[in-house]
């Protein structure tokens, strides 16, 4: 049975005790993402978006409340499962690349293909494909310190593509990149987005990365302001 | 028939973690350099100990007399062993901070604790094996050097190489229980390292 949304949150809440005092990171948000769509997530930083992503990547266990994937309640899963959702269902995509400096791009995008079991030169022909993909089939022995920025963000996107999954959770994707970097970065994701049907939700403060985007939801103080339509901002143009 | 199940498991074999470990030794060379330095002088200190103690008894059988090992220089051994120990263990902390974001970014791409010492411990075990073997080789030209000027190289000629080879058996043996026993510490620190804390992390 595939429900109609990819994730559901129900009331899902994080406090933090600091120094005695709770902090509420998330605070009973509801939020039902469609399957194939852009969600942007906006807001002053430490409204929650981070949290509410490792709550999605199941990083990290809610205070109270319920995550739904496909169909699936994560709090039943044991470490296993978990690792299982994060390596197969879910790619991440983060702010600082997080690439492996000993790794090639090819290896560091084969490695997510080592864990979900796939075996070596299948791994690393895929590795290869998603490369070629991204624009970097000239650079596939480079170490990420070859690369620039944009490139390293490019390896990082096919990394996240490597074990073809359903959801992608970016955080800033763009936020160490230059205006035209990040539009093509942002041009790369939209297009794996249509291509391939790939849920992509994105925290951003970028206004390009909003006027692409499916729909946009406002957070502050652990909490969803108000959802809106995306497109409002000049969207960009496609190559 | 992974495809029928919701949710599946997760692998990461002993032959992959040798690879990838084996991939970090090489390239982190000088960080893994420091931790083999540490366990080859243990070993080249153990090995020559011994192998000089086996040449004695080679003498003692052949000619006659009572030359063997002091006592206090098994002691002396004794502390150098854990020297070697203690600082194998700091030099893997110092590796798993400088690793901090790599151990988070592998947990985030379906990572297991468990796969993350067997990591750890697997490069320990490399480090063992490549110090152990240099060790010994070192502990073997300087006890055949020392022995030569005292009781002359005939004894080494008597020696069985057999003896030779079971000692660098054992010495390997010891070297790679030596490095595991040193790195527990830094893998399970590495194991249980959080995620979230981890990514948030600026080296």
């Amino acid at each position: 049975m595939r429900s109609e949304y990819i994730i559901e949150t129900e009331d899902l809440a994080r406090y933090y005790e600091v120094g005695g005092e709770v902090i509420k990171a998330l605070d009973g948000v509801n939020l039902r993402v469609h399957r194939g769509e852009y969600l942007s997530i906006v807001g002053p930083s430490g409204a929650g978006k981070t949290t509410l992503f490792n709550m999605i990547g199941g990083l990290d266990r809610p205070t109270r409340g319920r995550v739904i994937i496909d169909g699936v309640d994560i709090s039943q899963l044991d470490a296993y499962e978990l690792a299982w959702l994060r390596c197969r269902k879910i790619g991440y995509i983060f702010q600082t690349f997080n690439l492996i400096d000993t790794l090639t791009a090819l290896e560091n995008v084969a490695l997510p293909t080592i864990f979900a079991g796939v075996p070596r030169d299948e791994g690393e022909r895929k590795a290869k494909r998603l490369l070629e993909a991204v624009g970097l089939g000239d650079r596939l022995n480079h170490k990420p310190r070859e690369l620039s920025a944009g490139q390293q963000q490019r390896v990082a996107i096919a990394r996240a593509m490597a074990n073809d999954p359903a959801i992608i959770l970016a955080d800033e994707p763009t936020g160490n990149l230059d205006l035209y970097t990040g539009m093509e970065i942002i041009n790369l994701l939209r297009d794996l987005n249509e291509k391939r049907g790939v849920t992509l939700i994105s925290a951003t403060h970028d206004l390009k990365m909003i006027g692409a985007s499916d729909r946009v939801v406002y957070m502050r103080d652990g909490k969803i302001e108000k959802i809106e339509k995306g497109g409002q901002y000049p969207s960009i143009d496609f190559p | 028939m992974e495809e029928k199940r919701e949710v599946g498991r997760i692998t990461f074999s002993l032959i992959d973690a040798f690879r990838l470990g084996y991939d970090n030794v090489k390239r982190r060379f000088n960080r893994a350099a420091l931790s083999m330095a540490a366990i080859t002088l243990g070993i080249a200190f153990f090995s020559t100990l011994s192998l000089m103690d086996t040449f004695f008894r080679i003498h003692t059988q052949a000619e006659g007399g009572g030359l063997r090992m002091e006592s206090y220089q098994y002691w002396l051994l004794l502390v150098s062993l854990v020297v070697c120990v203690v600082s194998i263990t700091n030099s893997m902390l110092i590796a798993v901070y400088e690793r901090y974001r790599e151990i988070g970014t592998m947990k985030c791409l379906g990572a297991l604790d468990q796969h993350v010492l067997k990591l750890f411990l697997v490069e320990s075990i490399i480090l063992a094996l490549l110090g152990g073997s240099l060790g010994y080789g070192i502990g073997l030209v300087a006890s055949i050097i020392s022995v030569t000027f005292t009781l002359g190289f005939n004894v080494v000629l008597k020696t069985p190489p057999t003896s030779l080879l079971a000692l660098l058996g054992e010495t390997i043996l010891l070297s790679v229980a030596l490095s595991t026993v040193a790195t527990m510490y830094p893998a399970y620190r590495a194991a249980k390292l959080d995620p979230v804390e981890a990514l948030r992390y600026e080296v």
